[in-house]
Parts: structure tokens; sequence; C-alpha cells
């Protein structure tokens, strides 16, 4: 035991001391400064092991760079080490043309570049490279004439390659010619056929700065009380931990990444809002995604010439391109109410309804049509139902479109269900979905309500918006399905709100491929 | 839904007030518009309209009129909807044209100079009307033409096309029906409307007195008298078409139009051959709107109670009606520019609008219902939990893709896949028939993200079905989707297991065939012997189609299968 007491933060800085740590402060303590492959070599460790820990205690400012030396080396390329076994291309070149003289042949540009099965552009650099020399001309015909029996560019080349091929090595200690050859024939951007390339390396030395030294003074004089790193079974059962202590960590690190089960983050966000619309008194309601005609649009009163049913908006199916005949009475009441009104008090469209037209098969393009399916099958009065639908539109698929996308609507069906519940219903939404009380009412179209409206509500956030679309049924969408009490449909607009809490800008990305995207997106609600 | 541009001052002129922007959003609600733009350097305000049942307002004098009828507190009287006393000019319509357009209607509008904005604003109306309400000038077109050098009657005809010849606007030589047809740009755009309901190609043809060429409806006028231009002062205009009341309808609007831009507006007498809906002679602009009875039992059950008898007249004349009371009914009538109003509740709506919707009080549903999930989303749910608990990701994707997604990359044939007929692009030309393709398509974009890969996705996916109504069926199921470099058979079956295991149902793996998974690695899942998925190890040439380069292995399963009482 030394005299000096540690004090209680040096006690800590001791104990906290990684084994690599301990080795590295004291090689340095004997002998300072060292470079890095030094303190490998003398304390046997691996050089990533080294380079880490000296990481470590620089953070930690217990040693010190005292100098930097840049050294180049150059190595071989796989480029080179084929060269090596093979010959460069300028060595083929010449020794081929020299051959082709000797034999009292020619050797052209196009041979060479059969034989060797290149392109003329990778020919052209070392045909250069000869030519500059000397050693070598084009003749007419792209024939390669060798102008000197030897090459000096050739055996020099083919000499540095022999050297390099037996490892990487020091480009400063060679003369200039030599530096210069292979400086032509190293791979840089845009010359990747090259057999050298030249990296730069940085020996660096280190010393113990004032802290350090005093640490590695107290390792040296009182030893590190080696600290375990893992509690394992065996600590606990022989009862080691009660008299070996664990090394603190370095908790400041970053964690390693692990993979984890998540829900989609899209499908989150819709799932808070059917438990939303669960708790509010809806019950769900499904139908199925290829449906006729008849029950996407006839029920809903589209006239069978409406602009939003012909082939540049709706996918029409393939095969089957017809159901099954439509079951009375439905289908007779809903072609007369579109011929006259039936008895709904309508006058009707007034046009002769077509019942084959009525049967074509389309990928819903409507969640309403779910609803429309739902008012055929007894539905419970007073009733609330909700679908969140994935429904079709044939559309251009871009930022703002997408091409298959869910639809959050629904019915309420009951003798108190007037305009006035309707506004009613329509604030609910708003304070449940977008938390606001902020509501205004705008006159709005379609086909199947009246009257109709549309939601505008102030977000907290995002400012004015619309929500959704709503409206009573008209009789003549109610009557012919049997239902004879008055019902809200209501549809909701929730894509924005949920690419705005999803951090997305673009539609396609609710459903996207990007896997790290999916792994990464928050789920802020 | 119509978008419409047009100087703000040119709505306020015809209103006769002007407004903020601000008091303008609330005021064009009477119209069902929105604001979609204002660019105050031109003065140009672009207007959404919402009603594709109202083209009456898809123009500035229509949502001017709406407003400024609400500002005075009734609509003008527009006198020339009332049938003329005096002997009128007449269109002479012959026989034959009852295959093709065989309506026409027409008006005068003089005492008024067409202005730069009046044309520009007759125009996009003329647009508008033909292309939307017309259907591509398919069932209603419109001819405007200068009025003095026409000689009444006019006679409207079938011609022949190869010897008619007139020189159409936008070109200099005379040329016959067929040449206009053939080179002229509106000619090419608008050929096919000429197919009669016989099969074959009409031409109608518009002439005056003195045999002038008016115009080729629907296709081009005549060069000569039908390029109306800023500073004519008198004007004939005419629509024909298919169906008599969107004629009349169409011609009514426009004709409310040049009135409200103060020209005078003159009725012409149509001559049809036989009798129509309303006669073997018109006056047009005609009136063929009828009265209704809005009953207020009616009335108070759909807007609540909120209404006196009294304020629901005073709000229909304001918005344009003719409205009598008599006990508890309102007799209502739309101006003869709607054509809109098919049972009481539309009428009821134009109530509430012209109230102010936000005048309303509001009121909650008050009667009790239970909310609930179908059983499909409650074992999809229960499913899904599984999973996440798994330690799988969640994936979302389009149900819409490929043959060569859901089949040629899965080593599978093309057939039993539900395709559209309308294909916009090949991508998204298939519905999916299963989820692995899906997952497939997030592994072959993911391999940058760390491994190990766990997915999931539960959905809708459709399959054919001979017995069913639609030949189809929609299901529910749940694919996973392993991929790591030891992904393997055991690992995969090994969450099955515990997936069915949680949920207190067994299941078997029996040996079999497929085509997208390696032979004797893929095994078929029964539940009380009934087939209901698969799992195995994808085939490398499988993986290869996806440019994949990491083992995958897969489950899939119907969740419809899984319906158990006790989940």
């Amino acid at each position: 035991m030394t005299q000096k007491e540690s004090s209680p933060l040096e006690e800590h800085q001791l104990s906290s001391l990684h084994p690599l740590e301990v080795a590295i402060l004291s090689d340095l303590h004997k002998q300072s400064p060292t470079s890095e492959a030094d303190l490998a070599a003398h304390t046997g460790l691996d050089p990533a092991q080294v380079s880490m820990s000296i990481g470590w205690m620089q953070a930690k400012q217990y040693i010190t760079i005292t100098s930097e030396v840049l050294t180049k080396v150059v190595s071989l390329t796989s480029v080179g080490t084929k060269f090596s076994e093979e010959g460069s291309l300028l060595e083929r070149i010449f020794t081929g043309a020299t051959e082709a003289k000797q034999q009292g042949g020619l050797l052209t540009m196009k041979t060479l570049q059969e034989t060797l099965g290149l392109q003329a552009s990778d020919l052209s650099g070392p045909i250069g490279a000869l030519k500059t020399e000397g050693s070598l001309q084009i003749g007419p015909g792209g024939v390669l004439e060798p102008t000197s029996p030897v090459s000096e560019l050739t055996s020099t080349l083919r000499m540095l390659i022999e050297d390099i091929a037996h490892g990487p090595a020091s480009y400063d200690t060679r003369p200039d010619t030599e530096r210069k050859i292979i400086d032509t024939f190293s791979q840089r951007r845009g010359r990747s056929q090259e057999p050298f390339r030249v990296d730069e390396h940085i020996t660096r030395s280190f010393a113990l700065t004032d802290a350090g030294q005093a640490i590695a003074t107290n390792v040296m004089t009182t030893g590190v009380k080696e600290g375990y790193a893992q509690l394992t079974p065996e600590i606990l059962k022989d009862g080691s931990w009660r008299t070996r202590a664990p090394r603190p960590y370095n908790i400041a690190l970053r964690p390693p990444r692990i993979t984890a089960g998540k829900k989609h983050p899209y499908r989150s966000f819709l799932d808070k809002v059917k438990t939303t619309l669960v708790s509010m008194g809806f019950e769900e309601m499904r139908g199925p995604i290829v449906e006729s005609e008849f029950w996407n649009m006839d029920t809903l009163y589209m006239p069978q010439f409406h602009p939003a049913r012909d082939i540049h908006d709706v996918y029409f199916v393939k095969s089957p391109a017809y159901s099954e005949p439509i079951p009375e009475p439905y289908v007779s009441r809903v072609s007369q109410t579109h011929r006259d009104g039936w008895t709904t008090g309508s006058r009707g469209w007034r046009y002769s309804f077509n019942e084959q037209q009525t049967r074509r098969l389309v990928l819903r393009s409507q969640g309403t049509a779910v609803s429309s399916r739902t008012l055929a099958s007894q539905p419970k009065i007073p009733g609330k139902y909700f679908s969140m639908a994935r429904c079709f539109r044939y559309d251009q698929i871009d930022a703002t479109h997408a091409t298959d996308f869910f639809q959050t609507e629904g019915i309420v069906l009951g003798n108190t269900i007037n305009f006035q519940t309707l506004l009613g219903l329509l604030s609910l939404f708003a304070k449940e979905m977008a938390q606001t009380t902020k509501v205004k009412f705008a006159p709005a179209y379609f086909p199947f309500t009246e009257p109709s409206v549309e939601l505008h509500v102030e977000h907290p956030k995002l400012g004015w918006m619309e929500l959704g679309g709503a409206g009573l049924l008209r009789p003549e969408v109610t009557h012919p399905l049997g239902i004879k009490v008055p019902v809200i449909a209501w549809g909701l607009g929730l894509d924005r709100m949920a690419m705005i809490a999803l951090g997305i800008h673009d539609i396609r990305d609710l459903f996207t491929a990007n896997l790290d995207l999916i792994r990464q997106q928050p789920m802020p609600f | 839904m119509p978008t419409i541009d047009f100087p703000k001052q040119d709505l306020e002129t015809l209103i006769g007030h002007t407004f903020t922007l601000e008091e303008l959003d609330k005021w064009i609600l009477l119209a069902k518009g929105e604001i979609k733009d204002y660019e105050p350097a031109t003065d140009t305000l672009k207007i959404e309209l919402q009603d594709t049942n109202r083209p009456d307002l898809w123009c500035t004098e229509g949502i001017a009129r709406q407003i400024r009828t609400k500002l005075d507190e009734k609509l003008l009287p527009y006198s020339f909807f009332k049938p003329a006393k005096k002997t009128l000019d007449q269109i002479k319509v012959g026989h034959g044209l009852h295959v093709i357009r065989q309506y026409i209607g027409g008006f005068k509008a003089t005492g008024y100079t067409l202005s730069d904005r009046g044309l520009a604003q007759l125009i996009q109306t003329q647009e508008k009307l033909a292309d939307i309400f017309g259907r591509k000038r398919k069932s209603v077109s419109i001819g405007i033409y200068r009025l003095d050098p026409i000689q009444f009657p006019v006679t409207y005809t079938i011609a022949d096309p190869d010897t008619v010849r007139f020189t159409p606007l936008g070109f200099d030589e005379p040329m016959t029906l067929t040449e206009i047809l053939e080179c002229h740009p509106k000619g090419i755009e608008y050929k096919s409307t000429l197919i009669g309901q016989d099969g074959k190609q009409h031409c109608p043809l518009l002439t005056d007195a003195n045999g002038t060429i008016l115009s080729f409806p629907p296709i081009i006028n005549s060069r000569e008298i039908g390029e109306v231009q800023v500073g004519d002062k008198n004007l004939f205009v005419e629509v024909t078409g298919t169906d008599l009341r969107m004629v009349l309808h169409a011609i009514n609007i426009l004709a409310a139009n040049f009135a409200d831009r103060k020209a005078k507006i003159d009725s012409i007498e149509v001559l049809y051959p036989a009798p129509t809906e309303f006669g073997k002679s018109i006056h047009v602009p005609y009136d063929c709107g009828s009265e209704i009875e809005v009953p207020q039992e009616i009335i108070n059950a759909t807007l609540g109670n909120s209404l006196t008898l009294n304020e629901g007249k005073q709000a229909l004349i304001e918005y344009g009606y003719q409205v009598k009371s008599h006990v508890k009914t309102l007799y209502v009538k739309q101006p003869p520019y709607r054509d809109d109003l098919m049972h009481p509740v539309d009428a009821i709506e134009d109530i509430a609008i012209s109230t102010g919707y936000n005048a309303f009080s509001t009121a909650l549903p008050s009667e009790f219902t239970v909310g609930s999930l179908s059983q499909s989303e409650i074992i999809s749910d229960k499913v899904r939990e599984l999973m996440i608990g798994f330690g799988f990701q969640e994936i979302l994707s389009n149900i819409l893709s490929s043959q060569e997604d859901l089949a040629i990359r899965m080593n599978l044939p093309t057939t039993d896949i539900i395709e559209v007929d309308n294909v916009m692009s090949l991508t998204y030309s298939c519905v999916r028939q299963w989820i692995i393709p899906s997952l497939l398509r997030v592994e072959a974009a993911s391999s940058h993200s760390f491994y190990p890969h766990c997915l999931f996705e539960a959905g809708e996916i459709v399959q054919p079905d001979p017995n069913t109504e639609s030949g189809t069926r929609t299901l529910n199921a749940i694919g996973a989707l392993l991929a790591h470099p030891n992904a393997n058979f055991s690992e995969i079956h090994s969450y099955v297991d515990l997936l069915f295991y949680t949920l207190g149902l067994s299941y078997k793996v029996k040996p079999t065939t497929h085509p997208s998974f390696i032979d004797g690695r893929v095994g078929q899942l029964t539940l009380n012997q009934e087939p209901c998925g698969l799992l195995g190890e994808l085939h490398p040439q499988v993986l290869d189609n996806w440019q994949i380069t990491m083992p995958c292995t897969i489950f899939e399963l119907r969740l419809d299968a899984l319906q158990a009482d006790n989940i």
C-alpha cells in the first residue's frame, strides 16, 4: 500500500478501466511517446483493440497525440494481381507487336482487340504510353509496329508489379522514375482498370497526459482489481459477487440495434380510429372487394350515366365480368326508382335502367357500397355502423393519389335522425378525431344524400381542413332497400392527418416497401 | 366537379354589391362553391362547384344570381320564360333527326354589347355545359352566332356530307362535311357523336331561309356568321341535343345568363315534324318544371322542427323558388334554369342552404347503440397482436399488384387471379390472391435493412369462387416471412406451432408440393381436415426472380378458417 490515499474520483477512474486500457497505460508508462504499431507489438494486442482503447482514453483525456506522420503505401489491385500472372496490357501489346514483326506478320488493333477480348477504348491508354515512350507506332490500317527492341517502361512496370505483388510497399522511398510510373498506373476516379493503388497511412504516436500519467502511476503502484464484465450464473452460485466488483460500463455509448415486433405505423393510426369508432357505439361492417355496380352505385342512386361511373374512374373486373342476377326485390325496386322514383316520392332520373349493366363487376370504388349492403341486410334500428374499407380508383398514381386506399365511412339509423343530429354527430367526430370543437358546415353534393354537408374543422396543429362529408340518405336509397327510418351516411378523410402524424409527404409512403422507413417511423398517437 | 375562373369584379357587378374575400367565402356557400384561389394581380377567382346537378351554377352569372336572389330576397322576373303571345321567328326541324340529335332550342339576345369579359365568360360557360353537362357534346352542344345576317326561319336537317360545303371556323376555304370530319380538329375530336342509334353516321346541319349555313352541330360553326366577336350586339343562341329536357335546361340557363348581362331575350318557336313531350311546337326558352308538394311533416322530420312553415317558404323564395303554402304544405317550383328537384328532400336541402347550415343548432343522436368489431376483425387483431409479440414487424401493402409479382415471380400459373379490365398501369392491374408477394416486395426492396427480417401482414385477398354471387370471394389472410442467413423450415414451423397453440387450435402439417417452395420443405396446414394455409422454404428460383439473396421461409394462413368460439 502506498502512503497516499486515493481520492474517491481516482478510485472510480481506476475501477472503470478496461483491461485493454490497463495494458496500453502500462506500456505508455514505460515508454512514451510510442507509435500505435509499437503499442500493438509491445502489448501483443490486436491493432483494432489498440485503436479502440486509444479512442476511449483520448475521450477520457488520458493520452494525447504527439505526432502524426503521413506515409503513402502502394499495393496491387485485383487488376494488378492479374497482370502479375498474365503480364500487363503494355507488355502484352509490346511483345505481341514484337513477335508479330519477328515472324514477318503484322499486329493490328483489330486482332489485338480480339485476342485480348477488349474494347478499343481499353487499349488506347497503354498504346498511348508506348507511343509516348517511343517504342511503338501506329501505321496505316491500325498496324502496331515496334520502333525499339526494348521498352524501358514495360520492363520497369513489370519489375514494380512483381515487387509489390509480395505485399503493400512503401511509396515515398522509391526513386522519382518509379513513383511517376506508379502514379500513371494507379487506380483513381475514371481509371478503374489500373494495377496499382496508393493509400495514405497515418502513423500516430501517443504520450500520457498529466491525468494519464497519474492514473498510470496508480495502476503501476496499486494495480487494478480485475472487475468482472458480466454477471453470470456461476458468479451468483459461488457467491463471488460478494468479493468481486463488476466493472462499470460507459453507459453513454449508443446501444446496438435490435429488431422488434411492431405494428405498421399507418395501421396503428387506423387501429386508433377503429377503437374510437367502437367506443362511440359503432358496429363494424364488412363487404366484398369485387362488387357489382348494383351495390357499388345503383343502390346509391348514382344514375348509370353518371360520369364517376365510367372507365376513367372505376376499375372493372376482367373475368368474371358479371355477377349472378341481383336478388329480388332489390333489383326491381332500384331499377324502378332510377326510372320514375317507384314509391319513394321521387320523380326518378327518367331513364331506362340497364339490368345487364347493374351486374357488371367492379373493384369497390367507395366505402358506401358496404353501407348499402348493410341496409339491405336488416340492420339494427337504432343502429350505428362503420367500415374501414379498401377502395379502388382508376387514377394516375402520384404523391396525392393512391390506387387503393382505406375509406372510413358508415351509417346511423334511427327515428331521432335528422339534419340537426347529423350536424351533432359531425361535431362529435371533430372532437373525437381531430380534438377540436371549432367546426364549420358547408353545403355539399353526393348523389345518395340530401341534405349533404361537408365538415370543416380547425385542427389544433393543421389549421382549417376538410374532415369529412355526410348527409341524410335519400329516400331513393333507403326505401328500395327496405329501410323506413332516416339514415345518416358519413365518411371521414383521415389520410392527411395520418400523413402529418407519420411525418410523410407522399401518399405512396403509407404502403412503402422500404423496411427501414417502416421500422424507423415514429408512431406519436 | 367543375372549376371555373372569373374576375371578382365581374361577379360583384352582376350581384350589385362588393365583397371581401372572407365575406365571399361565406356567400359562395349558397352556390355550393368553394374559393380555391384568388389572384389579386388579375382579380381572378378560381371557384370549385360541388353540385353536378346544378349546371346553372357553373358560371359567374349563375353564382351571382344565387347570391343576388338572397340579397334581394326574391328572384328577378325573367319574363321571357312565360309563353309569348306574339308571332315568333321559327326553327323548323326536318325529318330523320330522331336517330341522331333530334332536339333543338334557341333564342335571340339583343340590345347588349358583348364585352371582353362577357365573351370570355360565354366561352367558359359554353365549354362547361357542353363538356360536363352535355358529356363532351354527345347529349348537348351549343352554338352562338351573329344574329343580323340570319334570315328566319332557320332549318335543322340531316345533310349530305359530300355535297354540302361551307367554311368552318379556323379555316379559310369551304370544305365538305366529310372533309371537316377528316381534317378539322373539332371534326376529328367530336366525329364519334355523329353515330346514331342505327349505328350509322348522320350529319345534322343548320341553315337559314336563304340557304346560308349556320353550323354543322355539334361539330363546328360557319366562319361567316358563327364567329362571335367582342363588340357584337345581337346574337342568336341555339342548343341541340339528344334529350329534350336537357336541351331546354341548357337554353334556359343561357337565356337567364344573357338577361343578367342586360340583354333582351326574344323567344323562338321550334316546330317538330312529330309531337314531343311538350307538343309539336315549343316556344323556347320553355319552362318545363312542375310544382311539387313539400309537406311540413317531411320538412320537420328532415330538419328537426327547427323552422316554421313560413320560414321554410321564405327561405325557398330567397333561393329562387316560386312557393305557395296551404294547410301545412308548401307547393314549390324551381326556377326554369334548374332541373334538380326530384324529391321534396331536394327542396328541403335548399331551405337549409338558404337558411345557412351554420345557423342550425346541433343535437347528438340520443339512441343507445353498442359498438363492436366484426368477427373477422377480432380474429385478425388477435393474430396481429400475437405476431407482434413474436417479434414480427407488421407490413401494410397495396392490394392491387401485378401478374408478374403475384404469379410469374412465384413460379405460379397466371390463372386464378382477378384482373382489372381497364388497366391504368401493369404494376396495379391484379388483385392479390395471397399475401406472400406483398411481403417479398418489401424484402426485395430492403436488403440494406439490418437482418433478421421478421415480417407479417394481415389483410384482404380475393380468390375466384364460382359458388358466390360475384364469382369471387374476399378473404382475410395473414402472411409471415423470415429472412436471415439461417432461416429454415423448423424456425417458421415453431412460430406456426406457437400461434395455433396460443389460439387453442390443433392443426396438422401435411406434406405437399407447391411451385413456390423447395420440394420436401413445404407443408399444407389443415384445421379439422380443411386446408387453411401453407408453410415452407421459398424456392431459390423464386428468390432469384425477386432478386433476393437471403433465404426466406414463410407461412400463410386464411384467418377466416380460425373462426372459433374461444377467440
